[in-house]
């Protein structure tokens, strides 16, 4: 029998930099305040966010926010996660084995999907566990947010034998397959540029790795059913880089998952300014102080219209709920600030935030 | 947070940068290195050079920079001067097979190539050394005068730089070694290759690129030849006070605004070495206009 998750889930996803962390800080801040017990799992928050959550270091156990009832904050540490994960689900011989191997710290560093299915990992133990009502997920922002939907079918695929079937030429091989490795024309070729040492390390690795395979199989399936029943919100700004990506998300997201309750712009100006019968000099005169305000008016207006097409024709190409959140005077790093943001936003559907009444 | 130790004296003014033959371009995500890539890139042509520019990961910003939709797997011309070309992963593995196996360029390599691609994914330096092949391979051949690459972002951009020294020292046979060697040489050689900097007067960027600097300082395989800010802003003009008189409204929100963000980049500005200072462009400009006002800020902070 499958586990059961006994909370609900929130992803935040977008490309990187556009704030997401803060919205999903905010997010947090809100839900909590409305008296539901939230989780918010962050990636790489700033130094300054970080100290208002409480999340000083790297850490996959949650801990209380101060000054927040009813909120936990946790740090997605990628390397405790993967040690966790061979641990489950291989004998401890060959767990320790993989922790030693380049290659597999290679993997547990660097990789994206090894990163994404770190988190998805995170987020199955906290929804299992019970002890939150909501789990927000700020999303690692590989490949605009996609990379975290398909990291449990790649690193399926990965452990799944496929790479050693092509090494080996075998079906599923046993450690004896090996020595047929250089006996294989295609991998002369590999051993002339390579060199058989570091091919026959590669594979011995490949094998190890096959061993997780049954267990983290079954779990990959876990954590996208987990995925398919959460509420998202894709995060961007008006840049045409974020915006890029946000629409590779959109464009596809449907095989994968459900479609996201809101795009959230963040970072945007008040659509007051783009207003097209404002006088700009009705309350200014011709002197050096007037010139100065009009231009600088005028200039902020001219992004407030670029931001506003950006946002309508995003929201209307994809049929998607459109939640705005106001460009901060300062960056928001304190629980007061954060809470503040999501009073000036709008558009932000409740059912995101609040569990439905029983 | 510690700028100091890692820092050049003087910063990092792009004076000397003109001369050199491969320029790597990096920052964080989203502080605007495809569009300064693309202003090197016209910069270089505006002087009479030969440009091949280079998309290395995503390239779908650099093509948008030059005006076009996609770049192709080959050099195509996108600008007077200018040619441009994205890297496949899959033509740039065959490509680095054939250099190192000395094969001509029609022989079969088909399945030699699709155990590499497996193995390119996951063993340590494999990929990256692949995709510096073609900017290192492009300068060897010398074709164009310069090679400006867009490279990757911050966040991984020191296991492609590494790679050359990764390989080098864990394949042991040797004409893979030699090459790697070769390459290694190249990026690290100052009167052939920079690396230039981008980021933004903001927490996170600055972060990242006080982290690279030290990386950098440590194992110092390129020379930084920029470290260039974007999106810096001017300061408003006038006195706060006469900002205060204002009666509500949007005049008055523009002016609060701009002026609490032109106070926010200062810190952060303070603590960054001289370099090129790129002005915060407003309204609507298509990313190719983007790239050619850059070219004119560029030149008037070298």
């Amino acid at each position: 029998m499958s586990p059961r998750p006994r909370s609900r889930s929130l992803l935040v996803t977008g490309a990187g930099g556009v704030g997401k962390t803060t919205i999903s800080a905010a997010l947090g801040i809100a839900a909590a305040g409305a008296g539901v017990r939230t989780l918010v799992l962050t990636v790489d928050p700033a130094r300054r966010l970080a100290d208002a959550l409480g999340v000083e270091h790297l850490g996959n156990d949650p801990t209380p926010v101060q000054g927040a009832p009813r909120l936990w904050a946790a740090m997605l540490d990628v390397t405790a996660s993967w040690e966790a994960i061979i641990h489950r689900h291989t004998d401890p011989e060959v767990a320790e084995r993989l922790e030693d191997n380049a290659f597999f710290r290679a993997i547990a560093d660097r990789f994206p999907a090894a990163q994404a299915y770190a988190a998805g990992e995170q987020l199955a133990e906290y929804l299992e566990a019970g002890a939150w009502e909501l789990v927000i997920v700020d999303t690692p922002p590989a490949g605009g947010g996609i990379d975290f939907y398909q990291a449990p079918g790649q690193m399926r695929e990965l452990v799944g034998g496929r790479i050693l079937r092509v090494l080996t030429g075998a079906g599923l091989p046993g450690r004896r397959a090996l020595y047929r490795i250089t006996a294989r024309p295609v991998l002369r070729v590999a051993d002339n540029v390579l060199g058989g040492a570091l091919l026959q390390e590669f594979t011995e690795f490949l094998m190890d790795l096959r061993t997780l395979y049954d267990g983290l199989a079954r779990r990959a399936t876990n954590i996208e059913e987990y995925l398919r029943a959460s509420t998202s919100l894709v995060v961007t700004t008006a840049n045409p880089t974020p915006l890029r990506e946000a629409r590779r998300f959109f464009e596809e997201l449907e095989a994968i998952a459900s479609v996201p309750a809101a795009v959230v712009f963040n970072r945007a100006l008040p659509n007051d300014w783009t207003r097209k019968d404002l006088d700009l000099g009705r309350d200014l005169g011709a002197d050096r102080a007037s010139t100065v305000l009009r231009d600088n008016f005028r200039r902020w207006a001219a992004e407030a219209r670029r931001q506003r097409e950006a946002r309508e024709e995003f929201a209307a190409h994809f049929k998607v709920p459109l939640a705005t959140v106001p460009w901060a005077e300062h960056p928001p790093t304190t629980l007061d600030a954060l809470a503040g943001l999501m009073d000036v936003s709008s558009g932000l559907p409740d059912h995101a935030l609040v569990i439905p009444p029983k | 947070m510690q700028f100091g130790q890692s820092t050049r004296p003087g910063g990092y003014a792009p004076a000397t940068m003109d001369d050199r033959r491969l320029i790597f371009v990096s920052g964080k995500g989203g502080v605007g290195k495809s569009a300064v890539t693309a202003a090197l890139a016209l910069r270089a042509a505006r002087r009479g050079e030969r440009v091949l520019a280079i998309g290395m990961v995503d390239s779908l910003g650099l093509a948008a920079h030059f005006g076009v939709d996609a770049l192709e797997y080959e050099p195509h011309q996108v600008h007077t001067g200018v040619d441009a070309v994205a890297i496949d992963r899959t033509k740039a593995l065959d490509e680095y097979l054939r250099l190192q196996l000395h094969l001509p360029k029609a022989a079969p390599i088909g399945q030699a190539s699709k155990v590499f691609q497996v193995f390119v994914d996951i063993a340590p330096g494999v990929r990256e050394i692949i995709s510096m092949g073609k900017p290192i391979f492009e300068t060897w051949q010398g074709t164009y005068d310069k090679v400006i690459v867009d490279a990757p972002p911050l966040g991984q951009l020191f296991s492609y730089l590494r790679a050359p020294a990764t390989i080098a020292q864990t394949v042991p046979t040797g004409a893979v070694q030699d090459q790697a060697l070769r390459m290694r040489d190249t990026l690290g050689d100052p009167t052939t290759s920079a690396l230039v900097l981008v980021t933004l007067a903001e927490e996170l960027p600055v972060m990242e690129t006080a982290e690279a600097l030290d990386d950098l300082a440590k194992e110092p395989v390129i020379d930084l030849a920029a470290l260039a800010v974007n999106r810096v802003l001017s300061p408003l003009g006038i006195a706060p006070s006469v900002v205060d008189d204002l009666a509500p409204g949007p005049q008055r929100e523009a002016a609060n605004l701009h002026e609490n963000l032109f106070a926010d980049q200062q810190p952060w500005l303070a603590m960054l070495p001289a370099g090129p200072r790129l002005p915060y462009l407003f309204g609507f400009l298509t990313p190719g206009e983007v790239a050619a006002r850059l070219v004119d800020h560029w030149e008037a902070a070298s």
